[in-house]
């Protein structure tokens, strides 16, 4: 009880105000410089596989030999298709599946997105398991075009042979399902999203076979031509969409097999000369944020992930010696250790950090620095909510002797004025055996108005659909002329509500604490949830959000163009801007890829952005514009 | 004349707001419905339509053994158009659930009964806040809008119980009676709300008349008339029903604790961990610590019966079997009734933003656990820990803010200084 009078009696000690701005930033600086160790030694671990069940490598492949002319073969054939129109394509590809005796079925597909339409069709064969009982399969996807718009030519080759090469084994105890995605991202959602029935129906066709619970699928991206082409590594992909992560297990596995089974390196997020230097090892688990941050899909394996399927994709990089044949000997060895699962893959990590194929960071060693940056946020906006019960009149300084200034009126008073009136109210404090006296006004709480700050923030935070909704269903052409539009309003925007509310409704000091107080509150919190469902995103839009923390508003006319000029920069419609110039992206591009990613992929990034990231910018912004029109124009 | 059209634009405009979210998320509703936080198993609009599919089918609502509701919600519902088709009419009745639940809350602000009572008053009963703005905090609370929307039975619970304190604050028995009745039969857990609201409806009924009316025949009628109109209640339900099988689908599972679906109270995951031998006990524990609140606080605050009243809410909100965010909302909208106690309480700001943390974080973890399949059950218990912490320590702060408050009538002298317990 004494303690807890004590640290009562602490909070009214007006040195405490102090520290908060300082303690802010010490969150944010121990949360970057935690993100800046995680990749040495001491943070980091060996991957292992923890499912004992999955054996990887254990077993001999037998996927040689004559296999080779076949996959040749069907090459040829894949080659023959390319040009051909998607009806007569996916009949040849049925033909070659119904050959080896499988089950084929095909679905189509047509969104329309941006004012276009996205359409194709997928093609598909079930082999039955000999000792299964249907209620269990994996999947092997080729997709007929892989991220970079190539034909995955010997990629779908590949699964045509593997199909043919499996359903004469009779171990399996897995349904195998073979999928030919007419592309990489919109022809596995259309899929999956109809193997569990979550599809509209008005754009992509129920699945006329099915098979049981999917346990685990594999995609292959292997884009040569008909004469093949020798490659030097695997890289794995294991982003799926808005940043969930497949098992551990599932990854560890993929990697062992190719490495020390069949020899072959592999690499993560396009680190294909990776050395193993502090360096790298941080340019890859920043890459790897990014990506999971944005929470796009990074190929055909990217859309089974929100639907509890782990997955991955094995795609070929480079020029060296590894053929064809060891990457369906890998696959087929990562096949037969599913096939060896009991139950759905659980054992190992599903949040982690990679810093190389084989080094990870796990959830406990990681998610504080996301944590710290968020929870500078909250530390702030407590000190807003304690200063904003403050009076907001000037504390006299108790033991000034010098006499109120410009009161030349109050001069001829003076004498008839008696001390006392002039000094402060004094009160007593006491805490344990020590007595102060300390003005009144330092430890009064005067009455807080909530209602309008309140209001404002739910208003601003609330109109954040406006551009989500616009973003998401303009159609593609007129998405660059409205960013553009967007890019320019959103700058001037603080100004212009700044200038409105001086016009009809002056805020006083107390609500505009109190409107940064809530909309921080409110960050730090969504920042916290966000971080445990999607860590690298809710990390970046923490640190780049970091100067509404430190804003205020403020009469010196320099330093609120100053902090103007750096939210300028920080405006979320302008990070996207340079960020994408930085990361070598075109913006049109991403325009329309996000907008397909919110009506086909299920893509959250954007709420993040326009519900949580802007408004909480607009508010801060417009915190700080109003001291410019009190000090500039208006006062 | 200023202050109706206050009122009017308050409650058409919470109105406004209801229906405009029901006709432009249409899949809003259902995906409320559907979420453990809103809907419990004894208050969830889906398993009332199942009931209502079963009740028109003339089987026995309770032979599928999803529907443990109250009989007499059947008849009321089956007037309406099939929700699933039409389902304005039932969304209509909701809105009205919600206005009427405000309009009682209004009427309770409106007696002042908060801060005076008939043998207290408080040194701050100047403090308060309008009936508007407390019936605001009420309709635009965004728990009761989440609660309107998903059509969880417990917005009618809640109104019976908020109508109950209304009347028993204008000293109206017979209605008072029939409320609480109806509360009761409703949600079972109300009835322990009886002794204070009695307590407040006889400072209620002693202050209009001059000569207050004796304790024990009072106590003794209206106990009798709340025994003779529950217990109609329950004959009727029986009749409509042709069987008492309805006690225990309905009250059995609330006292038994049968259906572990996850809610936002702290039964179930105890009750899932639990040994079966142990749970007889323990249930007997369980319930004995959730009623055991109600004597000791009407003993203790008496000369308060309608803050007992207040924080036996937010007891039932965290201590229930199935609570669900509409009981916590009851609660939030009835603390701002004690204005006046707002001066005295500590930490309003670290258990609001407890609430508030955890109203965010626990759908995250709810979905890293059922959907995204990378969190487990425990993620989300210990989510309800958090915001069962957060509705414990505003019921324990404001109980201090509520003693201190006497104190400093009783010795004014002390008004001020630091209390200490010795």
């Amino acid at each position: 009880m004494a303690l807890i009078s004590s640290i009562l009696a602490l909070r009214r000690d007006a040195r405490i105000l102090k520290i908060p701005p300082y303690l802010s930033a010490l969150c944010i600086v121990i949360g970057i410089a935690w993100l800046l160790v995680l990749p040495l030694n001491e943070y980091s671990r060996n991957t292992y596989v923890s499912e004992n069940a999955l054996l990887p490598g254990q077993v001999h492949t037998y996927f040689t030999g004559s296999e080779h002319n076949v996959f040749r073969a069907y090459r040829q054939e894949v080659h023959a298709m390319i040009d051909r129109p998607v009806e007569e394509r996916s009949q040849r590809l049925g033909d070659i599946f119904r050959s080896n005796n499988l089950k084929v079925a095909t679905q189509k597909y047509s969104y329309h997105v941006s004012n276009r339409t996205i359409a194709n069709e997928n093609v598909y064969a079930i082999l039955q398991g000999p000792r299964a009982d249907a209620t269990e399969a994996i999947v092997l996807i080729g997709a007929w075009k892989n991220m970079d718009d190539e034909v995955n030519n010997s990629g779908v080759a590949l699964v045509l042979t593997l199909a043919r090469y499996f359903k004469r084994w009779s171990l399996w105890s897995k349904d195998i399902i073979f999928l030919v995605s007419g592309d990489s991202t919109t022809g596995p959602q259309a899929w999956v999203d109809a193997y569990h029935d979550g599809h509209d129906e008005r754009y992509v066709e129920s699945l006329k076979i099915k098979s049981g619970a999917l346990q685990a699928a594999v995609a292959v991206d292997y884009p040569a031509g008909p004469w093949g082409h020798r490659y030097d590594k695997l890289h794995v992909l294991y982003d799926g969409v808005n940043g969930q992560l497949p098992n551990l297990d599932l990854f560890n596995t993929a990697v062992q097999i190719a490495s020390s089974q069949m020899g072959i390196g592999c690499a993560i997020q396009r680190m294909f000369d990776h050395r193993d230097s502090y360096k790298e090892r941080l340019q890859t688990m920043l890459r790897g944020m990014v990506s999971q941050g944005l929470g796009h899909a990074t190929g055909p394996h990217s859309s089974f992930i929100p639907y509890h399927v782990d997955a991955i994709t094995l795609s070929t990089v480079g020029d060296g010696w590894h053929d064809e044949m060891s990457l369906g000997k890998t696959i087929e060895s990562l096949f037969r250790s599913l096939n060896n699962l009991l139950e759905h893959l659980h054992q190992s990590f599903f949040f982690y950090l990679l810093i190389q194929a084989n080094r990870f960071i796990s959830i406990g060693t990681y998610l504080p620095s996301a944590m710290l940056i968020a929870v500078n946020f909250s530390i702030t906006s407590i000190a807003l909510w304690v200063a904003s019960g403050r009076s907001t009149e000037p504390i006299p300084n108790p033991a000034s002797t010098a006499p109120p200034k410009d009161d030349s009126a109050a001069k001829k008073d003076i004498a008839a004025l008696s001390t006392e009136s002039r000094q402060p109210e004094m009160e007593l404090v006491e805490q344990d055996d020590h007595k102060a006296l300390v003005p009144k006004a330092s430890t009064a709480i005067t009455e807080r108005h909530l209602l309008f700050p309140l209001l404002s923030v739910l208003t601003i935070h609330f109109l954040g659909l406006i551009p989500l909704y616009m973003f998401n269903t303009w159609g593609a052409e007129n998405l660059s002329r409205l960013y553009l539009t967007f890019a320019n309003g959103t700058t001037l925007l603080p100004l212009v509500i700044a200038w409105f509310l001086s016009e009809l409704r002056p805020l006083s000091t107390q609500e505009v604490t109190l409107i940064q107080c809530f909309s921080l509150l409110l960050l730090g919190m969504i920042l916290a949830a966000l971080a445990t469902l999607n860590f690298s995103q809710s990390f970046l839009i923490g640190v780049l959000a970091t100067p509404l923390s430190f804003v205020r508003k403020t009469n010196k006319t320099w330093l609120t163009a100053i902090q103007l000029g750096f939210l300028a920069v920080l405006n979320p419609v302008m990070v996207a801007q340079w960020s994408a110039k930085l990361l070598g992206a075109d913006l049109q591009e991403v325009l329309v890829l996000a907008a397909q990613g919110w009506h086909v992929w299920g893509l959250w990034t954007q709420v993040t952005v326009w519900l949580i990231w802007f408004p909480a910018w607009v508010l801060g912004s417009v915190v700080v514009a109003g001291g410019v029109m009190e000090g500039g124009l208006v006062g | 004349m200023a202050v109706d059209k206050q009122k009017a634009l308050l409650f058409g405009g919470a109105a406004a707001l209801r229906l405009l979210l029901f006709t432009v998320f249409p899949g809003l509703p259902s995906l409320l419905a559907g979420r453990v936080e809103v809907s419990t198993p004894v208050t969830s609009f889906k398993r009332l339509q199942e009931g209502l599919f079963l009740y028109t089918h003339n089987v026995s609502p309770y032979d599928g053994g999803l529907y443990h509701q109250a009989p007499l919600l059947l008849p009321l519902f089956s007037l309406l158009p099939n929700p699933s088709h039409h389902p304005f009419a039932t969304n209509l009745v909701f809105v009205v659930v919600d206005l009427l639940s405000a309009y009682a809350l209004a009427q309770v602000a409106q007696s002042g009964t908060a801060a005076v009572s008939r043998l207290f008053s408080s040194s701050r009963r100047d403090l308060r806040w309008s009936s508007a703005a407390i019936a605001a905090g009420f309709l635009y609370n965004p728990f009761t809008v989440l609660t309107c929307l998903a059509r969880s039975t417990s917005a009618l619970t809640n109104l019976f119980i908020l109508t109950a304190m209304a009347k028993a604050s204008q000293g109206a028995s017979i209605t008072f009676t029939l409320a609480l009745s109806f509360a009761a039969y409703l949600g079972m857990h109300p009835i322990l709300l009886f002794p204070p609201l009695l307590i407040l409806l006889y400072d209620a009924r002693a202050a209009k008349s001059k000569t207050a009316p004796s304790a024990w025949s009072f106590t003794i009628t209206h106990t009798l008339g709340l025994t003779a109109v529950s217990g109609g209640l329950l004959v009727a339900s029986a009749l409509l029903t042709g069987s008492w099988d309805f006690l225990a689908a309905t009250y059995g599972v609330r006292l038994l604790l049968s259906d572990l679906t996850p809610n936002v109270g702290l039964w179930w995951y105890f009750f899932i961990e639990m040994f079966d031998s142990f749970r007889e006990f323990f249930l007997g524990v369980f319930w004995l610590h959730a009623a055991s609140y109600m004597p000791g606080l009407t003993i203790r605050l008496h000369k308060q019966p309608l803050f007992v009243a207040c924080t036996l809410t937010g007891i039932f909100a965290v201590f229930i079997p199935y609570p669900s965010i509409a009981d916590a909302a009851l609660y939030l909208s009835l603390v701002p009734l004690f204005r006046h106690l707002f001066p005295l309480m500590r930490y309003t700001f670290l258990a609001s933003a407890a609430v508030l943390y955890a109203s965010f974080l626990g759908p995250a973890f709810y979905h890293l656990w059922i959907y995204a399949g990378s969190g487990n059950a425990n993620f989300f218990y210990a989510i309800t820990l958090v915001w069962s912490l957060g509705l414990s320590v505003i019921v324990g702060d404001s109980l201090f803010a509520a003693l201190r408050d006497e104190l400093d009538v009783e010795r004014p002298e002390l008004k001020g200084k630091e209390v200490r317990r010795i």
